[in-house]
């Protein structure tokens, strides 16, 4: 039975959105606590953040099937082959670019500014909370990393999914599975609509973070 | 209400370096007090601790007896810390000015009433719906001293208020500053690293040179009895000249005549301003000196002279017709000049 292409996408947009908005929560708490606190161990941190920046993403998919495999240490989970899994496995993806454009964001921020608003009588939340509304342009854009990180992935998607037509097929694992059965002009339209999906999402993004469109009410 | 701002036995390190260390030193309620002293000096460092943005590493400070350290963000919000760049937050001029009323839950109507009359003191106002990023530099400083000033805090403190600003900018906002601290009993700190900045307002003065206090007391004090040549400097003396004090008193700089006296003796420094040092009669005591350069100022000639010692003086633009090469005979006026001991130079 072929599932109807828009399953599909709505599929894949929830994975993707759901992981990212996930990852933003950590990432964003990880990457302010790197880049504002003055942790023991704060290099290594970073480096550890860095390094998961650049880990392919089927090395994550492989890790991750591993753990949650039926006889794995997380198997009773019951989460491999599941959408569950996947939103897994694309956190684990999405978060460590989201922590280090966060640290860096907050870095490039004027370095006396959180004593400023230490001294304008600001407690620790509402300077935290402050930071992030000054450095919300970055912070946006690492979100939108994220996303793009994790809605063009293939490898997680495949291994820990499994690409199971009417469960947790995506639209890349859709366009890989085409291609392999020779359908290319399935897989080119399943590929523009991916990109059509990326834009819309994206556009509404930068549309929020016109110069000028926030300031008023930050 | 002002406050009583106190530093005990006070050590401050940075990167291994003591940057400040202050023995005892007392801001009573509702002085301003300036801080006055070179880049590096330790001003600012100074401002940290009285703010409660860093902790001194030796000693204490105390805000009406409270300890910095000890009082957080309730001892820290009746003191208003204004830095020497503005650093507005990027959202409206109001909305600036308004935050830190938030943060110490003042309720909202109340608020703006609060934020638009700190704006309307520093002549702002008409721009509280703009953003703070489209401001000019010197609106950015009202804006942040409007800020500073909303909250109607015990104590300001105000690093370099005025940096960056043009010399006619400088002038009105200062006026400004004067007409909106003048119905307060806010205890302010002030620093700076120019003379007549730092003199402007103050009740008293502290000269600060490496992070040590060379020196407090009134603008007039200091004007007239600077401790060294250092503060000499830093207070705005122009003239700073290696002279020798004979047994009688009598002052003579490269063995020549000053016209001025002295109760110190042997190797001295005297100290002159540039509008001390005056054309005398051929026949009178002076220093005869080569006029080299003389440059055109505001209601004034800068004139360079060479003797045995480089001096600048200062001529009125009209009544005075010198030109280079003239030589002429130079004495002091009394007033204007202090004889200090070479040593602590």
């Amino acid at each position: 039975m072929v599932e109807p292409l828009y399953e599909v996408l709505a599929r894949s947009a929830y994975v993707s959105l759901t992981a990212t908005l996930i990852a933003s929560v950590i990432g964003i708490g990880l990457g302010t606590a790197l880049g504002l606190a003055r942790l023991p161990g704060r290099a290594f941190l970073t480096a550890v953040v860095n390094t998961g920046m650049a880990v392919p993403t089927v090395v994550v998919g492989l890790a991750v099937a591993l753990l949650l495999w039926r006889s794995g240490p997380l198997g009773d989970l019951g989460l491999i082959y599941t959408v569950r899994g996947m939103i897994v496995a694309q956190v684990l993806i999405a978060t460590p670019l989201i922590t280090g454009i966060t640290m860096s964001a907050l870095q490039l921020l004027p370095p006396d500014l959180p004593d400023q608003l230490r001294s304008l009588g600001a407690n620790r939340a509402q300077r935290v909370v402050r930071l992030w509304i000054e450095a919300r342009l970055p912070l946006l854009a690492a979100a939108m990393a994220g996303f793009g990180h994790a809605i063009s992935e293939v490898g997680s998607a495949t291994i820990v999914g499994g690409n199971i037509h009417g469960q947790t097929q995506v639209m890349t694992t859709a366009i890989v599975e085409n291609v392999g059965r020779g359908e290319f002009g399935v897989a080119i339209v399943y590929g523009v609509i991916l990109l059509g999906l990326a834009f819309v999402i994206n556009a509404l993004l930068v549309s929020v973070q016109r110069p000028g469109a926030s300031w008023a009410q930050s | 209400m002002g406050a009583e701002l106190s530093l005990t036995g006070v050590r401050h390190v940075r990167g291994g370096r003591e940057v400040l260390g202050v023995d005892s030193l007392v801001v009573g309620r509702g002085e301003h007090l300036s801080v006055l002293g070179p880049n590096g000096a330790g001003k600012t460092t100074l401002l940290r601790l009285l703010a409660g943005v860093e902790s001194p590493h030796a000693g204490d400070v105390t805000v009406d007896g409270v300890s910095t350290a000890r009082g957080g963000v309730e001892l820290r919000r009746r003191v208003a810390y204004a830095t020497q760049r503005p650093g507005l937050l990027s959202t409206s001029v109001r909305r600036n000015v308004e935050l830190p009323l938030r943060w110490r839950k003042v309720p909202r109507p109340l608020r703006g009433e609060l934020a638009l009359a700190a704006l309307e003191r520093l002549s702002v106002a008409h721009l509280a719906d703009r953003p703070a990023s489209a401001l000019s530099g010197g609106e950015q400083q009202r804006v942040s001293l409007a800020r500073a000033l909303a909250i109607d805090p015990a104590v300001l403190l105000l690093d370099e208020p005025a940096e960056g600003l043009d010399a006619q900018s400088r002038s009105a906002f200062f006026a400004d500053l004067e007409q909106a601290l003048a119905d307060r009993a806010t205890t302010v700190v002030q620093v700076s690293h120019r003379a007549d900045e730092a003199l402007r307002l103050a009740d008293r003065v502290v000269i600060l040179v490496d992070g040590r206090v060379r020196q407090v007391g009134s603008p007039d004090v200091l004007n007239r009895f600077p401790a060294d040549a250092r503060v000499a400097a830093l207070v705005g003396y122009e003239n700073l000249v290696d002279a020798y004090v004979e047994l009688d008193g009598t002052v003579l700089i490269g063995g020549s005549q000053t016209g001025l006296t002295s109760d110190l003796s042997g190797p001295v420094v005297v100290a002159a301003f540039a509008n001390g040092v005056r054309i005398v009669p051929a026949d009178a005591p002076g220093l005869p000196v080569r006029v080299t350069r003389v440059t055109p100022g505001p209601g004034h000639r800068a004139v360079a002279l060479e003797g045995s010692v480089s001096l600048l003086a200062q001529m009125p633009i009209y009544g005075s017709s010198l030109s280079v090469g003239d030589d002429v005979r130079v004495g002091f006026a009394p007033a204007l000049t202090t004889v200090l001991p070479k040593a602590s130079g």
